[in-house]
């Protein structure tokens, strides 16, 4: 009823002022009837009718709808009271701003890599097809073997899956005829793998299960920014040949723009599983899609099924610990960042928490010194409920103000992150701000505003009217009672603090400790590049050889090169892992057990070219060929693991089918960790044989999943250098191509990338909440000087010095910075233990970093009360005496 | 803010006498005010400030109706009709207002043996 007229206003007042002007009309015309003059017949109807603005004002109010109005006029008042002390308004939006700004950015990062589905259709029945280890620690292979592939594949009825590689390896790709060659990603996938994350080629179609077994077709999927870069989006593409790994290849299907896996792939190709498939090693993952008709119990049954039926092994006791199960295929693809991402989101969270305690104890300081103010209102009949309503609406507009500026903050802080970001996960969809976000973010100020702004607006509105308006509000001592919540509200916040800083301090330690270990070689000045092998010009080990020393001889003819080799694997690399079978040594007690280490083939350049230091025997050399006795050198690692003391050179251990004989121990050399070790790197056994000697069955097998990589170390500019290793080794074969140019330093600090990115962002915030903690213990101790400012110029009047007096002052905001160090440190002990899968070298109570941060708080609480302090001394009794 | 409520007469009482000044028919605001003086002897005064926004208010419910008309004179006025609703309304009212000043009465008067 009142809601269509409140739009109709306008129409309703003219109708009115209208029918007003009638009456006056007819009153004046009986006026008139009775004998006035018409003039004095107006004003007497006039007269007679009263105040017409009154009438007109009293029916357009009958037409507006009452909350509405009274908002508005909340607002315009809210606003002016705002106005009045820019102080408190600029540091609590911006308190709010940082807070909601960072909670923006990184809620952002959180919602679009754990939060929304992956970019397929009903992801959320995707599965992968995974071994649960159930020993100790528990953990989650996703790799499997072609054998368990197989029970899979024909145990489980009515499940769509898919076998494919998650290795994405650099290949060569060439045009028939054309004498020039593309670097591209290969992955090679199973037939049916598109089809079960449910994304159908844009144009052709996918592999069919007859191209998808030993010796079927050879054929292509192609991404579609590969289509636009080679074949500039031509329509007609499939049929088309191209040879890739320098085999011919029919190009069947391309891929649409948007879509995405959680790894780059410029072409796929048909995987051709076997049993014994991929040197029989575990480096299958299985993909299903639950039908409609089966719940994910019901698949877990079928897997657990498979599992107990399948043929035993001799092992059978120690496999026993593991159990197949379907893995929903996002918490498969988010496992390594899903800590570091929930502790970040926590940590944001405990900004805004400080944030939002701080605009508390703002709003608290504040009211407090409104309070003649607000009991004036009071006084005139402003109820309670308005005075509460009319503290809400303040902080509602401070929160509205905070919220816009920090959406706007966290916009910009997105996109500074997404760069770090980008490189640490792989990132599904574009993260951006956009309406979840959005309505998170302004739901989230909305809610701190209401919950933080109503405590002290319920507070002050039970003031005692009285005693404020007679005694002149800011003095007397009924204001000290109130300081309890706000001494609260400190404390929460230091300790808040406290543990935010110390997380920031151990990852910082954390970071410093494993920045300072000694990689085992000198990264810096080397620059490596890649070439893939898997060619079909270079099954023939001769080829592989003429071209390393073609290659090599080259690279040194490069000006400011020094040394120059080929290794399979970089340095905090994962390497190859190969069985081989140890012959003697104390250690070969369990003869014919296969033992499983780390293996990569080199030029006997190599050690030199990154300099690993030799510890025992000799290096590689290039005598070391295929037609002298194999040899290998191994680093401590794999000394101490199987060999005593000094009798690791001279020993024997077979490998495939060759005896080789260990000529020397080089140093550790970082490397990705694995075999129980933990973490960015480790230092994992390995064997160094010489390309010349390396069996050519694992060679072959290498380059499936290793593009192997030029190492040179030279002075001079890194751009030179690297148009001079292009030019070399175009000149030694066109069809080569080189690619993924790497510094060594750079690759070493990219190893701890994550460390660093976690390290950084919760050091920003633990900086953030020392700030707002210093904000919110300032306006405590500023606030206690101003309400007793008269108080002190009393005391000192009579005699208390400058030191007592600020002592009165100071010293309650350092117990409660005390009293919050406290609590926080045994909040943080407990808090810290989700860290400790991410802290190197470092225990979670380390002392320097607790003192450090105890420290670190008392300077600020110091900085804190300087400034309030520095008012008392400005007193002037003698003034503070006259005012009373 | 309270709400002004001009106490010139008992609250709803003048409500109650527009309407039933427009049960015997259709009328504008001044003929309106001149009934309820004219009947009740000029007892009640009826103040326009507070007559106009009551004819409001009565619209506003829906109990009574409005439509441009001329008035005795030809002259244009907005002329008032009591609608069912307020028919209704006005029924209610009355006997609301009657028990009402019987009790007020009873309490006044002394009881007569």
């Amino acid at each position: 009823m009142g809601w269509m007229k409140y739009f109709r206003r306008a129409r309703w007042a003219r109708e009115r002022a209208e029918e007003i002007d009638c009456y006056i009309e007819i009153e004046t015309a009986e006026n008139v009837e009775r004998g006035m003059a018409p003039d004095e017949a107006r004003a007497a109807a006039q007269r007679k009718f009263g105040n017409r603005q009154l009438v007109q004002e009293e029916i357009r109010e009958m037409n507006t709808i009452q909350p509405l109005e009274t908002l508005v006029r909340d607002v315009r008042y809210a606003a002016r009271a705002l106005r009045r002390s820019p102080g408190f308004f600029c540091t609590a939006v911006l308190t709010l701003a940082l807070g909601i700004g960072a909670n923006t950015a990184i809620f952002s990062i959180v919602d679009s890599l754990l939060l929304r589905p992956l970019p397929y259709p009903q992801a959320d029945r995707l599965a992968q097809v995974s071994l649960e280890y159930r020993g100790q620690g528990g953990g989650l292979i996703t790799a499997v073997n072609g054998r368990i592939w197989e029970l899979i594949r024909d145990g489980s009825p009515g499940l769509d899956k898919a076998v494919y590689s998650a290795s994405v390896t650099g290949i060569n790709l060439a045009f028939p005829g054309q004498n020039r060659a593309e670097f591209a990603r290969q992955q090679r996938v199973g037939s049916g793998y598109f089809r079960v994350l449910g994304v159908a080629p844009r144009v052709g179609r996918e592999f069919s299960a007859d191209e998808d077994r030993v010796g079927g077709q050879q054929v292509a999927v192609i991404s579609h920014a590969l289509w636009q870069r080679v074949f500039a989006g031509d329509p007609g593409v499939t049929g088309k040949t191209i040879h890739l790994r320098g085999e011919p290849h029919q190009v069947v299907g391309v891929m649409p723009a948007d879509f995405r896996t959680n790894s780059v792939v410029d072409v796929w190709t048909p995987l051709k599983p076997s049993t014994g498939g991929e040197g029989e090693g575990t480096n299958y993952h299985v993909i299903a899609r639950l039908p409609e008709s089966l719940s994910w119990a019901a698949v877990q049954q079928q897997l657990a099924a498979i599992w107990a039926a399948r043929p035993r092994t001799r092992r059978t006791n120690q496999v026993e610990e593991y159990r197949l199960i379907a893995f929903p295929l996002q918490a498969s693809f988010t496992r390594d960042i899903r800590t570091p991402l929930l502790i970040l989101w926590s940590a944001v969270g405990m900004v805004l928490l400080i944030a939002c305690v701080n605009i508390a104890s703002l709003l608290l300081a504040r009211a407090g010194s409104r309070s003649r103010e607000l009991a004036t209102r009071l006084a005139l009949g402003c109820g309670r409920a308005g005075v509460v309503r009319q503290l809400l609406t303040e902080s509602v507009l401070v929160s509205a103000a905070g919220g816009l500026l920090g959406l706007a903050m966290g916009y910009f802080a997105l996109s500074g992150l997404e760069k770090l970001a980008g490189d640490l996960f792989p990132v599904w969809q574009p993260v951006q701000v956009d309406m979840r976000v959005l309505a998170a973010t302004l739901g989230l100020s909305l809610l701190t505003s209401l919950v933080f702004g109503l405590a002290p607006a319920l507070h002050f509105s039970r003031i005692d009217i009285h005693g404020n308006l007679i005694q002149g509000g800011s003095r007397g001592h009924a204001g000290r009672a109130n300081h309890w919540p706000q001494r609260f509200l400190v404390v929460t916040e230091v300790a808040l603090g406290v543990i935010l800083l110390v997380s920031a301090g151990l990852l910082l330690r954390s970071f410093a400790h494993l920045r300072g270990l000694d990689p085992g070689f000198d990264p810096n000045r080397v620059l490596t590049a890649s070439f893939s092998l898997q060619d079909a010009r270079y099954k023939d080990p001769v080829a592989v050889g003429r071209l390393f020393r073609t290659g090599l001889e080259r690279m040194r003819q490069i000006p400011g090169v020094e040394s120059a080799a080929v290794t399979l694997s970089l340095p905090f690399e994962g390497a190859l892992n190969v069985g081989f079978h140890r012959l003697d040594g104390p250690a070969a007690r369990e003869q014919g057990r296969t033992e499983i280490t780390n293996f990569t083939y080199v030029t006997p350049s190599y050690f030199e070219t990154l300099r690993i230091p030799l510890r025992r025997g000799r290096v590689l050399q290039n005598s070391d060929s295929a037609s002298t006795a194999p040899v290998a050198v191994i680093n401590d690692a794999f000394a101490a693991a199987y060999f005593r003391e000094q009798e690791a050179v001279g020993s024997h251990f077979s490998l495939g089918q060759q005896q080789v004989e260990v000529v020397g121990v080089v140093g550790n050399v970082q490397s990705a960790a694995g075999w129980g070790q933990f973490g960015p790197f480790g230092q994992v056994p390995f064997i160094y044989v010489s390309s010349e000697q390396a069996p050519a069955k694992i060679m072959d097998l290498a380059h499936n999943w290793f593009a192997p990589h030029w190492v040179v170390r030279g002075t001079g500019r890194a751009a030179a250098l690297k148009a001079g290793m292009e030019q070399a080794a175009a000149a030694v074969d066109p069809l080569l191509p080189i690619s993924g140019f790497k510094a060594m330093d750079e690759v070493r600090a990219g190893t701890l990338a994550m460390e660093r990115f976690m390290m950084s962002l919760l050091a920003g915030l633990a900086a953030l909440s020392l700030l707002l903690s210093g904000i919110g213990l300032y306006g405590l101790i500023s606030g206690s000087v101003l309400e007793r400012t008269r108080e002190l110029g009393i005391r000192m009047a009579l005699g208390a010095t400058f030191g007592q007096a600020v002592s009165s002052v100071v010293l309650p905001g350092f117990w409660l910075t005390l009293a919050g160090l406290s609590i926080g440190l045994l909040g943080a002990m407990a808090a810290t233990r989700v860290l400790r899968s991410m802290l190197w070298g470092v225990t979670t109570t380390d002392p320097l970093t607790l003192g450090a941060v105890a420290l670190g708080l008392i300077l600020v609480a110091v900085a804190a009360s300087l400034a309030p302090a520095a008012r008392i001394l400005r007193l002037d009794p003698a003034n503070t005496l006259r005012h009373e | 803010m309270p709400k002004r409520d001009t106490p010139d007469m008992l609250q709803g009482t003048l409500d109650m006498l527009i309407l039933q000044t427009l049960v015997m028919g259709p009328a504008h605001g001044h003929t309106i005010a001149h009934v309820i003086e004219h009947r009740s002897e000029e007892v009640l005064q009826v103040e326009h400030g507070s007559l106009y926004p009551a004819l409001h208010r009565l619209e506003d419910r829906g109990w009574i109706a409005s439509f441009w008309g001329t008035s005795e004179n030809n002259r244009k006025a907005r002329y008032y009709r009591l609608t069912p609703a307020g028919r209704k309304q006005l029924v209610a009212e009355t006997d609301r207002w009657t028990q009402l000043a019987r009790a007020v009465e009873r309490v006044i008067r002394p009881v007569e043996e």
